[in-house]
């Protein structure tokens, strides 16, 4: 017990003095509104977005001292001096750094040393010519490892320059960035620079209040708001992969009921905790959470643990929930890991995308059945692990692998009917002997032939060719497809 | 009826009947096996060929040949014959004869859309008049004979069949005994525009711009008109205009700049008489106001109105720059500090009336003796001007574009020329078309022509002129389409358009009948549109296709007109209720 207080004194004094080397408390300005990429959003994910753009990383380690994206984000806008020299942004190609003949073991740059280096310049100059002949023309790996590096300087610049930080409504659709000697700014940042928290404060009152000035249509709804930082900050994914990693564990070490009953309340957990995450993306956003690669990731882990849980209260077998758990635990971690990979951001959509019940349908029926299948992935695998080990597979496993693939099918053929209907309506037509509307169908077709063989393992060579083929097809169709969202394609069609 | 009673009278059947016989060998599942692994494998090779060639290749060669075509029949006939095998029909038939009627229904429905049905293009303007023709994607050739003037037009596409010398295309120029050879094919013809000396003819100059920085050159022939200057577009960055008078020179469109102080008397700039307006920047920076000459004053709170114009008279007054405590430092201003112990303000004062296009830079150019005398314009004021022989280089002030004038003839004429360029990369679409010739019984060795897409070429034999056309077909519509407006709205604070909305009139030419349509994306307009059309098809889709960010009142629709669809619905969803019946309305199946 003794050890116990001594141990929450000893977290009390380091969060302390942890509070005390930051100095400031930036969390009134978290939930600053700023319009920033065709939308209003807090200025904690404005924060997150631009550091994770510029570094990578979602913190960043200055003289030694890890900081949050909203501490280096505002000190970028309020005291920009110094910040020229700080290593802070990301040349990830190693060679490109060769080419350039920056040292190839770092990885973060100073914004002085890559804007000094007349090598970068030059690589630059050549991209933006190749640019300006064909807007659409195509970069090689280093010819886009460059305009990466150019979009991060002039991302660097806008915040220096306060350019970017589009914090005022000024009456129109646009605001604008706060003018040099606005006195919210000049408060703002003499808090700031002399870590005097209530000049800050006050600093950023005054800033609310000018930005109350305008008529409210052109202001950011204060109650989206607080909810995009309550998101931003809780973190529901991440939980939800820790909670099934520990329903999974416990699944396995601890046997009988008890084990049982742990991993069902723990993956029921988190289960819930991902439909929240979902709810205030959807709120947020407000569009189906299937627009792009990180959205679709999450949203499959989501479908696989559904699945699941729908068949444990059926069968009460555990072998599906331990299916689904490397699977939904695979992808959540390559979600909440790889965030320059699978961008969490919230972008508009291009417009083919935008405003439609149709695709939204199509989207999440087959996404879905992906995550059917991914838990015919997990459940396979457990009979191939018992068939390999030499013990017998029961036919009720059997049984079990043969009711996911029965689901999966079912959704992918009426996804793919839907994405017919989708095509339909909004630009006339849905078969046309195309290789993408030509494999969907193939895909139907092999997974209909195959689905009384289902102990072979063929199980997700499916949705690999299905990847594959809608992928490639006209660009006019590559475009339409949904994978778009990826492409920021500047034409519509 | 059990298993074995079924096979029983199989074999009975195929004993006694021909047709029946017929009929189960036609309903075989080894005919069937062949016949879909041939499409399967048409289809990988289909998929393979159009992301190594073109979309084009792959529906010509494979999705739209006839031998296709014939397959999808003969597959038709083996899933008709299928349903047959089992005669007579039981009730655990019931999702089998389904789905193998909806593949039936969707394979008609997918034929009678690639006979009847088209897609093509149509580019609509705001201001222009209504559009009566449809581009539809099918390549032609038209040919004019020269003994009835009267235009044939015949199917070609070069792309495809890509005419070579030791595969030549021949085609009969109708009611002559001439013929066309087309013996090449390139896709990225490019026109070359050369200036020649002639007899008669007006002065022309041949202009060179190369930017070294960009390494891009361009070559501009230009020869005077005597009515009206030509005028040729710069990237769209600036004009270039050849024409027989220099402009006045001007001053720059009425601009000024105006250094005003708070405490001192104002520095105004600009080679021009000043436009009179008075600008006083208050001692603590805080205000400014504006004062006409007539005394008529306004008076700003300065940090309001910063960057952004204000209207005042004639004219607009924009404040771009203000220093608190100003100070000179290297020969750039800067601010010592906060506090307003000196402010000062760079306000500029613009005319009003200027209009965009005398704001874009501009080379003026007018024949001399040997040579040209230019003018460089921008912001609607001249910033250079002088004299120019062959061979002199000026220096735009375009970036780091210079021009070079490469020749010069008192009497000259411009000559173009259509010829193969060099191989595009992947991705890139050049102009495509073919190398031809006219061939006369008497005559087999004329001068080769290569005809580009899009453009009417003139073929001779040294006698006999005919005049031939390549590009897509342009089929006409019943009715005719005009658009009224044309909308791109934005994502708040950016560039980036969140939709595309083209409101359209269409006129039907018999009746007169008039409808307004709307395209949104993912929301298509459609003409008739009633129930009935929309029923049988027999209806024309417009949906938003593409857009020209230069020119907001231009947009093209993808017109579609498929008089199949139904029949692919009902197809599809038969099939998919026959899936559901089979496979989801049974008794438990086995185990394995």
């Amino acid at each position: 017990m003794r050890s116990l207080v001594r141990l929450f004194t000893f977290a009390a004094v380091f969060f302390f003095f942890c509070n005390a080397t930051r100095g400031l408390d930036l969390t009134g300005l978290d939930s600053v509104p700023i319009q920033e990429g065709g939308r209003k959003k807090p200025f904690l994910v404005f924060a997150d977005e631009a550091l994770l753009s510029l570094s990578g990383k979602s913190r960043f380690l200055k003289d030694g001292v890890k900081i949050s994206s909203t501490m280096a984000i505002a000190s970028l806008w309020l005291t920009p001096l110094g910040w020229e020299d700080q290593p802070l942004i990301l040349i990830a190609n190693k060679k490109f750094k060769d080419q350039m003949g920056f040292d190839p073991a770092k990885k973060l740059f100073s914004y002085r040393e890559l804007a000094g280096s007349e090598k970068l310049r030059t690589a630059l100059q050549d991209v933006s010519a190749i640019r300006s002949k064909n807007p659409k023309a195509t970069l090689d790996v280093l010819q886009r490892e460059a305009s990466t590096v150019g979009m991060r300087l002039a991302v660097f610049e806008g915040l220096v320059s306060t350019r970017s930080l589009t914090l005022l409504p000024t009456g129109a659709a646009a605001w604008s960035p706060l003018k040099p000697d606005d006195s919210a700014l000049v408060k703002l940042r003499e808090g700031f620079r002399t870590n005097n928290q209530a000049d800050f404060d006050a600093g950023l009152a005054e800033l609310r209040t000018e930005q109350a000035r305008e008529e409210s249509r052109f202001q950011a709804d204060a109650g989206k708001i607080s909810l995009e930082v309550f998101y931003q900050r809780l973190h529901p994914f991440r939980y939800a992969w820790i909670l099934y990693l520990a329903a999974g564990i416990g699944m396995l070490v601890v046997p009988g009921k008890p084990g049982y009953a742990w991993g069902w309340s723990l993956g029921l957990s988190g289960f819930l905790l991902q439909i929240a995450g979902f709810t205030l993306r959807t709120i947020i956003s407000g569009r189906a959470p299937v627009t792009n690669m990180y959205e679709s990731v999450v949203w499959v882990a989501f479908g696989t643990i559904f699945f699941a849980l729908i068949f444990e209260a059926i069968y009460r077998s555990r072998y599906f929930l331990l299916g689904a758990v490397p699977i939904a635990v695979t992808s959540l971690i390559l979600a909440d890991t790889q965030p320059v990979i699978l961008d969490r951001s919230i972008h508009p959509l291009v417009p083919v995308l935008a405003d439609n019940f149709w695709l939204t349908t199509h989207v999440l029926t087959i996404t879905l059945s992906y995550a059917a299948f991914a838990l015919a992935l997990g459940v396979g695998h457990i009979i191939l692990g018992k068939s390999i080990l030499g013990g017998k597979s029961s036919p009720a496993l059997h049984n079990y692998l043969y009711r996911t693939l029965q689901i999966g099918v079912l959704l992918l053929a009426i996804g793919t009917i839907l994405g017919g209907v989708w095509a339909n309506y909004s630009w006339g037509r849905f078969w046309d002997w195309d290789p993408k509307e030509t494999w969907c169908r193939q895909v139907g077709r092999i997974w209909h032939g195959r689905r009384r063989r289902v102990g072979l393992p063929i199980r997700d060579h499916g949705m690999v060719w299905r990847e594959l083929h809608s992928r490639r097809g006209t660009p006019q169709l590559r475009i339409r497809h949904w994978w778009a969202s990826r492409s920021r394609c500047f034409y519509p069609v | 009826m059990t298993a074995v009673e079924r096979k029983r009278l199989v074999e009975a059947r195929k004993q006694s009947s021909t047709f029946w016989r017929v009929v189960h060998w036609l309903g075989s599942l080894q005919l069937a096996l062949v016949l879909l692994s041939t499409i399967a494998i048409a289809c990988a090779v289909a998929t393979i060929a159009e992301s190594e060639f073109s979309t084009k290749i792959a529906q010509v060669y494979i999705y739209k040949a006839p031998w296709f075509l014939v397959w999808l029949a003969v597959l038709c006939i083996n899933l008709f014959a299928v349903t047959m095998t089992r005669w007579p029909w039981e009730k655990k038939h019931a999702g089998f004869i389904v789905t193998h009627y909806g593949i039936i229904t969707l394979l008609i429905g997918a034929i009678i859309g690639i006979q009847t049905g088209f897609e093509g293009n149509v580019t609509l303007h705001k201001d222009k008049g209504p559009v009566r023709k449809i581009t539809v994607n099918r390549s032609i050739i038209q040919v004019e004979s020269p003994n009835d003037s009267a235009l044939y037009v015949m199917p070609f596409d070069a792309s495809t069949s890509r005419p070579s010398e030791k595969r030549p295309r021949v085609f009969e120029v109708p009611q002559t005994n001439l013929q066309i050879l087309a013996d090449g094919f390139s896709d990225n013809l490019i026109k070359e525009e050369k200036l020649v000396p002639s007899e008669s003819g007006s002065p022309g100059v041949m202009l060179r711009f190369t930017s070294p920085r960009m390494g891009q050159t361009l070559e501009m022939p230009m020869v005077l008109d005597a009515k009206e200057p030509q005028e040729r577009d710069f990237f769209g960055l600036a004009r270039v205009v050849f024409q027989s008078e220099l402009p006045p020179p001007k001053q720059a469109g009425g601009v000024e700049t105006q250094m005003v102080f708070g405490k001192f008397a104002p520095v105004v700039s600009g080679e021009f008489k000043a436009s009179g307006i008075r600008v006083v920047l208050g001692a603590d920076g805080k205000k400014i106001s504006i004062a006409a000459p007539d005394a008529a004053t306004v008076t700003y709170l300065r940090s309001e109105v910063m960057k952004s114009p204000i209207p005042f008279g004639e004219s607009l007054v924009t404040v771009d720059e203000y220093w608190p405590d100003f100070e000179m430092v290297g020969g750039r201003p800067t601010t010592k500090s906060d506090q307003p112990n000196n402010p000062a303000a760079l306000v500029r004062i613009q005319n009003a009336k200027a209009s965009e296009g005398d704001l874009k830079p501009a080379l003026f150019a007018v024949p001399s003796k040997d040579g040209i005398r230019y003018q460089f314009q921008r912001g609607g004021g001249t910033y250079a001007e002088g004299n120019a022989k062959v061979g002199d280089t000026i220096s735009t002030g375009w970036a780091d574009w210079q021009v070079e004038i490469l020749s010069f003839y008192p009497k000259a004429a411009m000559r173009s020329t259509m010829q193969p360029g060099p191989p595009l990369p992947k991705g890139e679409i050049g102009v495509p078309g073919f190398r031809a010739k006219l061939i006369s019984p008497e005559n087999n060795g004329s001068e080769t022509r290569w005809v580009a897409s899009g453009d009417i070429t003139s073929l001779t034999d040294g006698k006999n002129v005919v005049r031939i056309g390549y590009g897509l077909e342009l089929r006409p519509t019943p009715f005719a389409m005009r658009l009224l407006n044309f909308e791109v709205p934005r994502y708040e604070g950016t560039e980036t358009p969140s939709n595309f909305i083209a409101t359209i009139e269409f006129k039907e030419d018999g009746t007169g009948f008039t409808k307004t349509g709307t395209a949104r994306m993912n929301h298509p307009a459609s003409f008739p549109g009633t129930l009935f059309a929309n029923f049988t098809g027999i209806n024309y889709k417009f949906s938003q296709a593409e857009w020209n960010p230069r020119d907001l009142g231009e947009t093209t629709l993808q017109v579609l007109y498929d008089p199949g669809w139904l029949l692919k619905w009902v197809g599809s969803l038969a099939i998919c209720i026959g899936i559901t019946v089979m496979f989801y309305f049974k008794p438990k199946p086995k185990v394995l």
